[in-house]
C-alpha cells in the first residue's frame, strides 16, 4: 500500500482541529465514562485556550525547526496566494478570512444583553439568630410527661391525633372496627406496644418509640398538606408547583441541603421563609412562605422531623459553646 | 473491534426497541406472587408514602385530598383511568407499575421511580405497594376480570407510521372526522364544550388542552396518546375509539395530537422590539408577528393563605413592542371559558383559613369557592418594581413589600380595561391609582380558548408610583393570572417569579466602524501578501507531492 503523504500545512491544520475536537468533545465524553454521571464535566474556556496555545507553540517549533520544514509549510500558502490552485479559490479565501475577522471584531465590540445575575448564598447566616443554633426539635425527644400522657391515652384507647388526620382515622375506625385505634400503624414499635396492652404494663422505651412513630405520621400528613405542592412527595424539590418558580424549591435528598445545617437553622428558615432572608440570599426570588403566619411551632417541628425522615438525612450537630 | 461493533449494534437495537414502547417505564420482572410478606411490605410503604392523599382505606380521602384537583384515586372502586386494556376493564399490573413509576403529569401524583429519584421506590417496593393497593378493590380477586387472562390487553399496532408531515396531516383529517374538536376544541385547547363536564364521581373536570404537554397526565409520547383514545379514560367522558377508528387512523391521530404540543421558549428576558410609528392596540395586529415571544410559567399562589394549588393558567406568552414614546405588551394565554362577569358577593372570606394553626391554609378544591361559569371574571396582571432595581435587588415577587412597592397593570375581563395600581406586600389589597394615573390603553379578545390582551402606555410618565422604561435597562416583570370559572379571584390565583423586559438600545455606530476597519486591514494585508507571492514567482522546483498526485 502506498504511504499516504500529506503536506506540512494540511497536517498542521489537521492537528489543530484534532486537538480542538479532543478537548471540546473528547474530554466531556470521557468524563461521562469515568464519573458515570448523566451529564459531562464542562471544559472551561481558559483550559481550552491553554491547550490550544500549547498546541500552536508546539506546531510552530516543529514547522520552523528547519528551513526545509518552513518551506514545506509555506509552499501551499504561497501557491494559493499566486492563484496556483485557482483564481476563484484565492478570491474566496482572501475575502473569507477578513470577513471572519471583521465578524469576530463585531462580536467582541457589540453591546451584549446579559441578564443581571448574582451569586446566591443558599445558607446565609448574617441574620441567623445565635439563639436558634442550639435549638433541639422537641418533637424528636418527647419529655417524660409526654410519654406518660401517651401511655395513658393508649391504655384508655383514647389516643389524641392532630385535627388534620382525624377525619381519615375516623373513616378507618368505622370501616375496620378495630379493637384499638393504633392498629392502622404498621410501625414495629407501635406493634410491640399493642402486644403489651393485654398485660396492662407498657414498656416506657417502647412507648417512647411508638410516640415517635405517631409524631412522624402526623408530621408526614402536615408535610403532604403544606409542603408537598412545591417540595414534592419524594422531598426532591419537584412538586407540582415547582416548575413555576425560577428559584426551584430545595431538594432535601441532595447532600448539600438539610444535612449540612442544624435543626435550629431549618426551623428558622421554615419559620421566616423567603422574606426572612438577608439580601445575599435574594429573598425577592424565594417562594418559601413565612410559615409562622400559618403553622404553629409544634406543627413546624413535626414537619421538620418528617422532612429529615423522608429525606433519610440527619441534621448537623450544633457546635458546643 | 468486533466486540465494540457488537456493543454498538446491541445499543442501537436497544434504542430502537425501547423508543416506541409507551415511553417506557417497564419493570425488569413481572409482579411477584402475592404473599403475606409482600402485602405487609406494601402496607408499610403505602402508610408512609401514599395514605396522606389516598387515605388509610384507599378511598382517596386522605388528609391532603380535598385540596387537590384532580382528586386522588379511590382504589376501592376498581376504576382506573390510565390503562392499556379495553374500555371498562381493570388495568394490568404493568399499567399500575407505569403510573407509580412515572406519576401523572400536572397532578399531585408524582413519580416514585427509584431509578430516577434518590427517595423513590425500588422495583420490588413498587410491586409490593401495587399488591397492597389491589387488595382495596375486590374486582382484582376475580380471575374472570383479569384483563391478561381474558385477552383484553391492547397491544401497540405492529405498523406504527412515523411522525412526519404526512402522517400528521392524515391525523388532522381523523381529528375532524371523529369530531375530537367537539370537546377538545378546533385547535386542541379544550374549549369545545360550552359548559363544565363532570366525572363519574361528580367532580367538575377540565377537558384536556392537548397543546400543553406538561398537563398530559399519562404521558405525551405518541404511543401514550394512542393508548388514551384506544382504551378510553374510565370514569370520564373520554370514550374509547377502538370501534370507530382503525389502528392506522388512531396512530396518525396520535401523531397529529403530538404535533400540537407547545414547545416552551427558554429565555427569562423579553426583548421589546423597536418599531417606527404607532404601536398596535389590537391583539390581532400584524405588527405583533415581529415581536419576540417569551413563555412565562406560573404556579399556584402557595406563598401565603389563601393558598391555591389548582391553578388553571400555568403559562402565559408575552410580546412587547416600543417606539420613541410608548411601549405595548401583548399577553396571550389559554382559557377554555370566557368569564366576563364578577359577583363580588361570592368572593371567598379568607379569615377562616388565614389563622395560625388553622386546619389548612390552602383553599379546598371543591366546596369552599364556586368553580362555575358566570361567577368570577378572568383577569391578568403585569407587575413591575416602582423603583429601578439597584444591582439585582428587587421587591419580593409576591406583590413587593412595605419598603419596596410594586406597580401593577391589572386587566379585568368584566371592565374590558386595564387598571393601574400599587401594592406594598400581599397583606393589603392593590391600591388603585387615581383617575389621572390611569394611562393604559389597549384592546382584548377571546378566540377559540385563548385570551389576547394588549396593554399600552407611555415609556415615561411623571408619576412617582409608576414604573418607567428606558432603553438598555433591564426592568423586572412578573405575572399574576386569574381564571374566573376556576374560582380564582383575589389572592386565589396563579403567579410567576421575576423575569425581565429589555428595550433594545440601538447599536453604537463605532461597533460597525471597528468591524469594517478590521475587514479592510485584514483584506489589505491579504492583497499585499498576494502581490508579494506573485512577485517572488514560481520557484524552480515545484513540490514533488503535487506532481505525484
Amino acid at each position: 500500500m502506498k504511504k499516504l503523504k500529506i503536506g506540512t500545512f494540511p497536517a498542521t491544520i489537521l492537528t489543530l482541529l484534532v486537538v480542538y475536537a479532543l478537548v471540546k468533545w473528547g474530554i466531556p465524553a470521557l468524563s461521562r465514562e469515568v464519573t458515570s454521571l448523566p451529564f459531562p464535566l464542562p471544559v472551561p474556556g481558559t483550559l481550552m485556550f491553554f491547550y490550544m496555545v500549547l498546541t500552536v507553540v508546539a506546531l510552530f517549533l516543529i514547522v520552523t525547526f528547519s528551513d526545509e520544514g518552513l518551506n514545506d509549510f509555506l509552499r501551499p500558502v504561497k501557491k494559493l496566494l499566486r492563484g496556483g490552485y485557482s483564481k476563484a479559490l484565492r478570491a474566496v479565501v482572501l475575502t473569507a478570512i477578513p470577513a471572519v475577522i471583521g465578524w469576530q471584531v463585531y462580536e467582541l465590540t457589540v453591546p451584549k444583553v446579559e441578564v443581571p445575575s448574582s451569586l446566591r448564598i443558599q445558607h446565609p447566616s448574617s441574620n441567623f439568630p445565635r439563639s436558634f443554633e442550639a435549638k433541639k426539635n422537641p418533637a424528636a425527644a418527647p419529655t417524660g410527661t409526654e410519654v406518660e400522657t401517651f401511655m395513658a391515652e393508649v391504655k384508655a384507647n383514647e389516643v389524641q391525633f392532630i385535627a388534620q388526620v382525624q377525619e381519615d382515622i375516623e373513616h378507618w375506625l368505622e370501616e375496620a372496627e378495630p379493637e384499638h385505634v393504633l392498629e392502622f400503624f404498621p410501625g414495629p414499635a407501635m406493634r410491640k406496644l399493642l402486644t403489651q396492652l393485654p398485660s396492662g404494663e407498657l414498656d416506657r422505651d417502647t412507648a417512647k418509640a411508638a410516640l415517635l412513630e405517631k409524631t412522624l405520621f402526623e408530621g408526614r400528613a402536615l408535610y403532604a398538606m403544606n409542603c408537598r405542592a412545591c417540595h414534592g412527595d419524594s422531598v426532591a424539590g419537584d412538586g407540582p408547583m415547582a416548575d413555576g418558580f425560577k428559584l426551584r424549591p430545595i431538594d432535601f435528598t441532595d447532600n448539600g441541603t438539610i444535612e449540612t445545617i442544624v435543626e435550629g437553622y431549618t426551623f428558622w428558615r421554615v419559620t421566616n421563609g423567603g422574606p426572612g432572608l438577608p439580601a445575599e440570599a435574594t429573598p425577592w426570588d424565594s417562594a418559601m412562605p413565612e410559615w409562622k403566619l400559618s403553622l404553629t411551632e409544634a406543627q413546624r417541628w413535626k414537619i421538620i422531623l418528617a422532612e429529615y425522615d423522608l429525606a433519610q438525612k440527619t441534621p448537623r450537630i450544633p457546635e458546643s459553646h | 473491534m468486533t466486540s465494540l461493533a457488537k456493543y454498538i449494534v446491541a445499543a442501537c437495537a436497544a434504542v430502537l426497541i425501547s423508543a416506541p414502547a409507551l415511553a417506557a417505564v417497564t419493570p425488569a420482572n413481572p409482579m411477584p406472587d402475592v404473599t403475606e410478606e409482600l402485602l405487609e411490605q406494601g402496607r408499610g410503604i403505602y402508610f408512609k408514602r401514599c395514605s396522606f392523599c389516598h387515605g388509610l382505606l384507599g378511598d382517596g380521602e386522605g388528609p391532603a385530598a380535598k385540596y387537590l384537583d384532580p382528586r386522588p384515586r379511590d382504589f376501592t372502586l376498581g376504576t382506573f383511568k390510565f390503562r392499556t386494556t379495553h374500555s371498562g376493564e381493570l388495568p394490568t399490573n404493568e399499567d399500575l407499575f407505569r403510573t407509580i413509576s412515572r406519576g401523572l403529569a400536572g397532578t399531585a401524583m408524582q413519580s416514585f421511580d427509584g431509578d430516577m429519584l434518590k427517595n423513590g421506590l425500588s422495583e420490588d417496593q413498587r410491586w409490593a405497594v401495587i399488591a397492597y393497593i389491589k387488595t382495596f378493590a375486590q374486582e382484582f380477586d376475580d380471575p374472570e376480570l383479569d384483563p391478561v387472562k381474558t385477552g383484553k390487553v391492547i397491544p401497540l399496532p405492529a405498523n406504527r407510521a412515523p411522525f412526519n408531515a404526512e402522517t400528521i396531516a392524515k391525523g388532522k383529517v381523523v381529528f375532524e372526522r371523529a369530531k375530537c374538536w367537539s370537546c377538545h376544541g378546533k385547535l386542541g385547547r379544550g374549549d369545545g364544550n360550552k359548559e363544565f363536564r363532570k366525572d363519574d364521581w361528580g367532580f367538575p373536570i377540565r377537558i384536556r388542552n392537548v397543546t400543553h404537554p406538561w398537563k398530559i397526565k399519562a404521558g405525551g409520547e405518541v404511543a401514550d396518546i394512542y393508548m388514551r383514545f384506544t382504551s378510553g379514560i374510565s370514569g370520564t367522558p373520554m370514550p374509547s375509539f377502538v370501534k370507530s377508528l382503525n389502528e392506522g387512523d388512531r396512530w396518525n391521530l396520535a401523531n397529529y395530537i403530538k404535533s400540537l404540543q407547545h414547545k416552551l421558549t427558554g429565555h427569562q428576558t423579553l426583548r421589546a422590539h423597536p418599531v417606527p410609528g404607532a404601536l398596535p392596540e389590537a391583539p390581532g395586529d400584524a405588527a405583533w408577528r415581529g415581536a419576540q415571544p417569551m413563555d412565562v410559567r406560573l404556579a399556584g399562589q402557595v406563598v401565603a393563605a389563601p393558598r391555591w394549588q389548582n391553578p388553571s393558567i400555568e403559562m402565559v406568552t408575552i410580546r412587547a413592542l416600543f417606539n420613541e414614546t410608548e411601549i405595548a405588551f401583548r399577553i396571550t394565554w389559554d382559557d377554555p371559558f370566557k368569564d366576563v362577569v364578577h359577583d363580588k358577593a361570592q368572593e371567598f372570606d379568607t379569615a377562616g383559613i388565614s389563622k395560625i394553626g388553622a386546619l389548612s391554609s390552602y383553599v379546598e378544591a371543591n366546596g369552599m369557592i364556586p368553580r362555575a361559569l358566570e361567577t368570577f371574571r378572568d383577569a391578568i396582571a403585569l407587575q413591575f418594581p416602582v423603583r429601578p432595581p439597584q444591582g439585582t435587588k428587587k421587591p419580593h415577587f409576591y406583590r413587593g413589600g412595605s419598603s419596596d412597592q410594586v406597580h401593577l397593570w391589572v386587566w379585568k375581563a368584566d371592565l374590558e380595561a386595564t387598571e393601574e395600581g400599587n401594592a406594598r406586600g400581599w397583606k393589603q389589597p392593590i391600591k388603585l391609582q387615581g383617575e389621572d394615573g390611569q394611562q393604559i390603553t389597549g384592546q382584548a379578545e377571546w378566540d377559540q380558548g385563548r385570551w389576547s390582551v394588549v396593554m399600552k402606555r407611555p415609556l415615561r410618565t411623571g408619576d412617582k408610583n409608576d414604573v418607567q422604561f428606558e432603553k438598555g435597562v433591564f426592568v423586572p416583570m412578573s405575572v399574576n393570572a386569574w381564571d374566573g370559572s376556576n374560582g380564582e379571584h383575589g389572592l386565589i390565583m396563579s403567579l410567576s417569579t421575576w423575569h425581565y423586559v429589555f428595550l433594545e438600545a440601538p447599536t453604537p455606530i463605532t461597533v460597525y466602524v471597528y468591524a469594517v476597519l478590521a475587514f479592510l486591514i485584514a483584506g489589505g494585508l491579504g492583497i499585499w501578501l498576494m502581490r508579494k507571492a506573485e512577485a517572488e514567482g514560481e520557484p524552480a522546483a515545484e513540490n514533488p507531492e503535487e506532481e505525484a498526485s
